[in-house]
């Protein structure tokens, strides 16, 4: 049998295995490629703290300074915290090292263009053209640009974020808040933000040394250690950062995860209630999210899956919010980002300002359940099925932009095949856990069919 | 054709053009394996390329599971010192030497301070080429250690090996031009260091090379003009790196680079009796040195890696070449112009003699150096055809490295120079007028 590749070329960037398939050689091409696309001009660059970052770092601005690109390093940084810099340096690009929610041996390049946006399909495309023909703009030596150490970018982003949204109100007592970091990029300015904002702070895992205390995805299964210490230091909130500080996930005052699909629906809580506007979400997200919006009489608009798909609607719809239900909040007053800081400061606000416990205020809008599996299916017959299921749902509502999702009377489900293997994802949700499993069983009996 | 040249003395190219990222990231990754990971120093010179060509060598070196400690900009003697000093097991120099700026090249170091010699030089490209690399994994990559002020060192060795001088009069002037390279930050200091009032030009490491980092009359006009308007007692001129050394006496003239070597000889004999090693382009001048003092000469093919394992094999008391550059081995088995400096002024101050009285007591010879570009798929052939030439006139010829032939009253070097495309042909003779007459009659048999 052949070896399982580690290497993932893709439009979303380049991810492979540190000691196996992410060589330096790789690298400095794919740093080179980048800076041949974008053109003259200054890349900020940040890692998250794994082990491989030096190098990959090293890598990365040889490739961007034969280039003819300036360098501004921003050393160890959440990954909105590079798209930010991005724009506020008025910066030509950026490149993020971080493998966001991968193991430890992982890395990888994500590409960010000069709105502090990834680039989008098209433009991955092209960088991809560029990459594989292998012709780079290479400078002469005297037209080698400076490596500029910029190490103040965490505190401009958190007073970005207090400049737009202020301390914290006050409160008979100060909110208390357990953050788990995961050792990620998040680890020194997370809580400093919290305590900015005015909360007491508990934190946890907060040592960037390039290991992970707990898997780096934000889900309930991974969280043990911070429910257990949101219910001894008697919290009113749990946090979770994944490894590149973009995602955030929340833990009741009572230890129960609430699920990463509602962080964004308690930040666009708050956003609505103090400026209306449209909120736009992927095809994929919690219809809490539409019941909020509906409350605030806001407009929401859903797009194909994949953060680029929602920067770009955003900005064409001129949301106050948006993001997707992975816990990923991007709120642009702020950052054109996924951004588990600003996530965090507006769920804070949230709690705040109505003064109520995190368990109470998910009862201000109805509960759902949202079930999530896959269904092994050859790619090439991805189409097929999907062809099958829209008759088999002819007298439904569907939604065949990603995928297809069709509306029933009691909830909805998505079927989408994977970019990445050889499944199909199905994603339901209805008002109860036993409702959204009949949908996934039902829509199954289908495909086995 | 495009200039890059991967040899026996590294890898050097024209950035921009040949000398790719990639190239430096593949050489790393090849170096780091050779040594099986281990301790590496790095250090670079002051070309703008350099910190292009430093990143990608310490992406290539961390990649290969090294443990790397980057020095920073100092001269390539500097990192050599240090490699013993902090127990590493080898070391990558960043410098094309006395390259014009838009060159840049790797230099690879031992665990002893030396180049590799040509043989692992050979094991080294057949891992490049190879391109089976050690990968370190997560679990076992590291971090670069900056390491501050390597000098210090230096200066430290440089010290013991020439005491203060006591001086006759009064302390020496001494202008020295750094052109702007790796020694603007060691020079200056270890003349302080000897008590000499010191006159230095062009040691702004930031600012670009004032002209060509290759000390030699023609680069050492500006000097000259120092060195008389101080009322210097004598001038230096550094290359990029700190190998090579130019001198300019106190009377403002600027001395061929065939005399440095000279100079260092005469005085090393005069306190020390023993063999001098030099490579077989080197000026018959050695040879009549030597022979004042009953001393030996030993000579290798061109290189400096050939100059320190001649210096090992027969425990020389100096070593050098031509091109300036000279070794002490009380400081260290390779060509450093620190240590030439300290050998010169403390001589000078012992003796009360002025540098010019020195040269006067010198073997006047008549050296002419010219080099023709050839393409590098003509470079050996070319070589080979001057070869035939020479049988064919049953002329006793020496092929230690490419030809040298001995003739009446003089001889005649032809070889292919190391790092560039190019045939460097040498000739001496006792006068001017026979010198170039050896030069034409070498031309006549160059079919390039």
């Amino acid at each position: 049998m052949r070896a399982i590749p580690t290497l993932k070329i893709s439009i979303s960037g380049v991810r492979g295995v540190v000691g196996d398939s992410l060589t330096p050689t790789l690298l400095t091409r794919f740093a080179q490629a980048f800076g041949t696309y974008i053109g003259p001009g200054a890349i900020v660059i940040g890692r998250d703290p794994r082990t491989s970052g030096e190098m990959v770092k090293q890598a990365v601005i040889a490739g961007m300074l034969s280039s003819g690109n300036r360098v501004i390093d921003l050393g160890m940084c959440p990954v909105p915290t590079v798209q930010l810099l991005v724009r506020l340096r008025r910066a030509q690009g950026g490149i993020a090292i971080t493998a966001s929610h991968n193991p430890a041996e992982w890395n990888a390049l994500k590409f960010i263009g000069p709105a502090g946006l990834f680039l989008d399909s098209g433009q991955a495309r092209e960088m991809l053209d560029i990459y594989h023909q292998g012709e780079y703009t290479k400078v002469n030596g005297n037209e080698i640009r400076t490596i500029e150490e910029f190490a103040g970018a965490t505190d401009i982003h958190l007073q970005t974020i207090l400049d737009v949204l202020g301390p914290l109100p006050p409160t008979p007592r100060p909110v208390r808040v357990v953050l788990d970091s995961c050792n990620g990029a998040g680890s020194q300015v997370g809580p400093k933000l919290l305590e900015a904002l005015g909360a007491e702070v508990i934190p946890i895992n907060v040592t960037p040394d390039g290991s992970f205390p707990r898997p780096a995805e934000p889900l309930p299964e991974n969280l043990g250690e911070l429910r257990a210490a949101v219910k001894m230091h008697h919290a009113d909130i749990g946090f979770a950062q994944d490894m590149d500080a973009d995602r955030l996930a929340i833990v009741s005052e009572q230890g129960t995860p609430i699920g990463e699909d509602y962080t964004l629906v308690l930040a666009a809580m708050y956003v609505l209630s103090r400026e209306r506007g449209p909120v736009v979400a992927n095809l994929s997200t919690t219809s809490a999210l539409q019941d909020v919006a509906k409350s605030f009489e806001c407009p929401i608009f859903l797009t194909k899956i994949g953060e680029v798909n929602v920067t770009d609607e955003m900005e064409k719809q001129q949301a106050v919010i948006g993001g997707e239900g992975n816990g990923g909040v991007i709120y642009p007053r702020i950052n054109f980002a996924r951004d588990s800081l600003v996530g965090m400061a507006l769920v804070l606000h949230l709690l705040a300002q109505k003064g109520q416990p995190v368990t109470e205020l998910m009862k201000s809008f109805p509960s759902y359940s949202i079930v999530k599996q896959k269904l092994v299916c050859p790619s090439h017959r991805v189409a097929t099925v999907l062809k099958m299921l829209r008759e088999e749902y002819a007298g439904y509502p569907v939604d065949a932009r990603d995928g297809i999702k069709v509306m029933l009377h009691n909830g909805w489900f998505l079927v989408r095949g994977s970019n990445t293997e050889p499944v199909i994802r199905v994603v339901a949700e209805a008002g109860s856990d036993s409702e959204a499993r009949d949908i996934v069983a039902a829509v199954r009996e289908k495909l086995e069919a | 054709m495009k200039p890059l040249k991967i040899g026996i003395t590294g890898v050097r190219g024209i950035v921009g053009q040949t000398f790719t990222p990639e190239l430096a990231v593949g050489f790393a990754q090849a170096f780091g394996t050779y040594l099986d990971g281990g301790r590496i120093l790095i250090c670079r010179d002051t070309r703008p390329s350099g910190p292009m060509i430093r990143s990608a060598v310490l992406a290539g070196l961390l990649s290969a599971g090294c443990e790397v400690v980057d020095l920073g900009v100092c001269p390539t003697p500097t990192m050599q010192l240090a490699i013993k000093w902090l127990e590493a097991d080898g070391g990558i120099a960043i410098t094309a030497g006395h390259n014009p700026w838009q060159w840049n090249a790797l230099k690879f170091v031992r665990a002893d301070g030396l180049y590799l010699n040509p043989r692992q030089a050979e094991e080294l490209l057949d891992i490049f080429h190879q391109a089976e690399f050690t990968k370190a994994t997560w679990d076992t990559i590291t971090q670069t250690i900056q390491y501050r002020d390597p000098i210090e060192h230096h200066l430290d060795v440089l010290s013991q090996a020439f005491s203060s001088p006591t001086f006759v009069s009064q302390p020496q002037v001494v202008a020295v031009d750094c052109c702007n390279g790796a020694c603007s930050l060691l020079s200056p200091r270890w003349l302080e260091r000897l008590g000499c009032e010191v006159l230095v030009i062009n040691n702004n490491p930031q600012a670009p090379f004032p002209h060509q980092p290759e000390p030699k009359p023609e680069t050492m006009a500006q000097l000259c003009a120092v060195v008389k308007a101080g009322h210097a007692d004598i001038g230096f001129a550094h290359d990029a790196d700190g190998e090579r050394l130019g001198i300019v006496t106190e009377r403002g003239e600027s001395l061929s680079e065939e005399t440095t070597l000279m100079i260092a000889a005469e005085i090393r004999l005069r306190q020390q009796l023993g063999t001098i090693v030099t490579n077989i382009s080197t000026t018959s001048a050695i040879e009549q040195i030597a022979a004042r003092y009953s001393g030996a000469v030993v000579r290798t093919p061109v290189g400096q890696t050939y100059i320190s394992e001649g210096m090992l094999e027969h425990n020389g008391v100096i070593g050098g070449e031509g091109s300036g550059g000279v070794t002490i081995p009380e400081v260290q088995l390779t060509h450093d112009s620190a240590a030439a400096i300290g050998l010169i002024l403390q001589y000078l101050s012992r003796s009360g003699q002025r540098i010019s009285d020195l040269v006067e007591q010198l073997p006047r010879l008549s050296v002419l150096k010219h080099n023709i570009a050839v393409e590098p798929n003509r470079l050996y052939s070319v070589l080979q055809e001057f070869r035939e030439s020479v049988e064919g006139e049953a002329l006793g010829y020496d092929n230690v490295d490419g030809v040298k032939v001995t003739l009446p009253g003089g001889w005649v070097h032809v070889r292919a120079s190391n790092t560039e495309s190019m045939i460097r042909i040498i000739v001496e003779n006792e006068g001017a007028g026979g010198a170039r007459q050896l030069l034409d009659w070498t031309l006549d048999r160059l079919r390039t």
